[in-house]
């Protein structure tokens, strides 16, 4: 059970040092590294679909996806690399990023690291500075400080927010399911990229799950959709993968363990 | 900073006036500015990029129904028919990077043309030093119009200059020093210094977001109530009011969904989250 004393306030509300003008910021950080094969296919650098995977369901769905080709990474100089495989890995700390032909080219990106909210926008512009798909799509997990309706443990909830471009344009990448309520909201990464694709009159979509980890009862969603999309998907469930990918996402970042 | 228009739409140059939230307990000045954003009917011209704000995204938050209308942390509104232009912020500037902020704010603003900046925010009435005996809450207010912080004009309304407004006193010098751009000595402000009660107000966003804007010539009002942290949907009714009172709007003249009244934002209905569950009961 949560401490009432300690744990962090809604996002609504703030620490008082948050307010302080004289609150000392933040050492600076050297921007993200974007480092991709060092003869990129213009398919790399200029897709039709980008596809970042952040919540622990997407991570295991895209493990699974047969015939990806490991294209490149994102390096966050603040993330330690010990304990990482030399072999791409589920497990890793990192963003890994790859290159699936499907019927038409896609980037796949399966950020297995946290991200710090103060660093989402920088990681955000680097990505999509380096790679600049027709649409971008953000599979994002529903965070309960965030959501203002009821959440049930045993309950699957899908949402979605698009840019206006994505409204606007052309078929929708993500269809029948519904906008995230008025009043809720996303932050963190997955907010950073839809902002920045927004910013730059992209195309983009993010779609949120509910429940983020436990039961992987909202990866036969994201296959379906991955599926209708064209991407080949195995047969597996991907719950090896959903182990790896929880074990790896942020809610359980810790520095003891590496 | 970067401005981005919508598509087709401009920041009209007959707003003369900015109205903005200045972060603070109870979330007060941002509730105010979605309130008046609603009721007005001011129509959203643009995002503005700033590095300093936390990511966030969302849904429409003004309705009448949730169409999917992406909300982005900094937003930009125009009404010309109140000549007034809002800026709404929904999320909150990295720990440590407010007057930066604020610096670029301002410059943001001086460069729109606009001559009147409002700032709507709100303090902690553990830090009264009286309670008011009158149920009624009042308003208080600093402005750039005179160097005490006095104006003429939110006195006729009976508004109260704040009295922890103090020019020389440290940290509000401070804060001038560093709004103006001129160098600081790294001691000129002990940090290690136990804190007094007047160091409270400085320290709060709208002191930045007025000490920049004045610093750029323009004349800034902020408009201030106490509260506590809770239903803070009373305050910002509270505090719209007082800046319609300022820019002598009245509610006959809203042009929100429901003219002529004041129109509750749609996401207001879950502001507070969902209602207990009652099989509890």
């Amino acid at each position: 059970m949560e401490d009432v004393l300690t744990e962090s306030p809604p996002p609504s509300r703030f620490f008082q040092e948050d307010l302080d003008n004289f609150a000392a910021p933040p050492p600076p950080l050297p921007p993200p590294i974007l480092v991709l094969h060092p003869n990129p296919s213009p398919d790399h650098l200029r897709p039709t679909l980008l596809l970042v995977a952040l919540s622990a369901p997407s991570l295991a769905v895209l493990h699974r996806i047969p015939h990806k080709t490991l294209i490149g990474t994102l390096i966050l100089p603040e993330i330690p690399l010990a304990g990482n495989s030399l072999e791409p890995s589920p497990r890793d700390r990192s963003c890994y990023i790859y290159a699936v032909a499907r019927p038409a080219p896609a980037v796949l990106v399966a950020v297995q690291c946290p991200v710090a909210s103060e660093r989402a926008r920088a990681v955000a512009k680097s990505l999509l500075g380096g790679i600049q798909a027709e649409k971008v799509l953000i599979l994002d997990s529903i965070r309960s400080q965030n959501f203002r309706g009821r959440l049930a443990v045993d309950e699957t909830l899908v949402f979605k927010l698009e840019t206006v471009e994505e409204r606007r344009y052309g078929q929708r990448l993500v269809e029948g399911v519904d906008y995230l309520p008025s009043g809720s909201m996303m932050d963190g990464l997955g907010a950073a990229i839809l902002g920045e694709c927004q910013m730059r009159k992209a195309k983009g979509t993010l779609m949120a799950t509910w429940p983020d980890n436990g039961r992987p009862i909202v990866v036969p969603i994201i296959r379906s959709l991955l599926q209708r999309l064209n991407f080949d998907m195995d047969g597996s469930d991907g719950a090896k993968e959903m182990v790896a990918a929880f074990t790896s996402s942020s809610r359980y970042d810790s520095d003891l363990y590496t | 900073m970067e401005f981005t228009p919508e598509e087709g739409k401009v920041l009209s140059a007959d707003c003369p006036t900015l109205l903005l939230p200045g972060l603070s307990i109870g979330n007060v000045g941002q509730l105010a500015v979605d309130l008046l954003i609603s009721s007005i009917g001011a129509d959203r011209v643009g995002f503005l990029d700033e590095p300093s704000l936390l990511p966030c995204v969302g849904n429409d938050a003004y309705g009448p129904e949730p169409g999917g209308v992406l909300a982005l942390p900094l937003e930009a509104y125009d009404s010309p028919g109140h000549a007034l232009t809002l800026i709404q912020q929904r999320s909150p500037v990295v720990r440590g990077m407010m007057i930066e902020f604020a610096k670029k704010l301002a410059d943001f603003v001086s460069s729109t043309g606009k001559k009147h900046v409002i700032v709507l925010s709100s303090l902690d009435s553990g830090r009264m030093k009286q309670i008011a005996a009158s149920s009624e809450m009042q308003v208080y207010y600093v402005s750039s119009v005179n160097n005490d912080g006095t104006d003429d004009d939110c006195e006729s309304l009976g508004f109260k200059r704040l009295e922890e407004y103090e020019p020389t006193q440290r940290r509000w010098s401070y804060l001038n020093e560093l709004a103006e751009g001129n160098p600081v000595q790294g001691d000129d402000l002990d940090f290690e210094d136990e804190l007094g009660h007047d160091d409270y107000y400085p320290g709060l966003p709208f002191a930045a977001l007025f000490a920049c804007c004045k610093a750029k010539g323009l004349k800034v009002t902020c408009l201030l109530c106490y509260c506590s942290e809770g239903d803070n949907i009373a305050d910002s009714f509270q505090l719209a009011g007082a800046a319609c009172k300022l820019l002598k709007l009245t509610p006959d003249r809203f042009l929100g969904h429901v003219q002529g009244e004041w129109n509750i934002p749609l996401s207001w209905k879950t502001v507070y989250g969902p209602p207990p569950d009652s099989s509890l009961f």
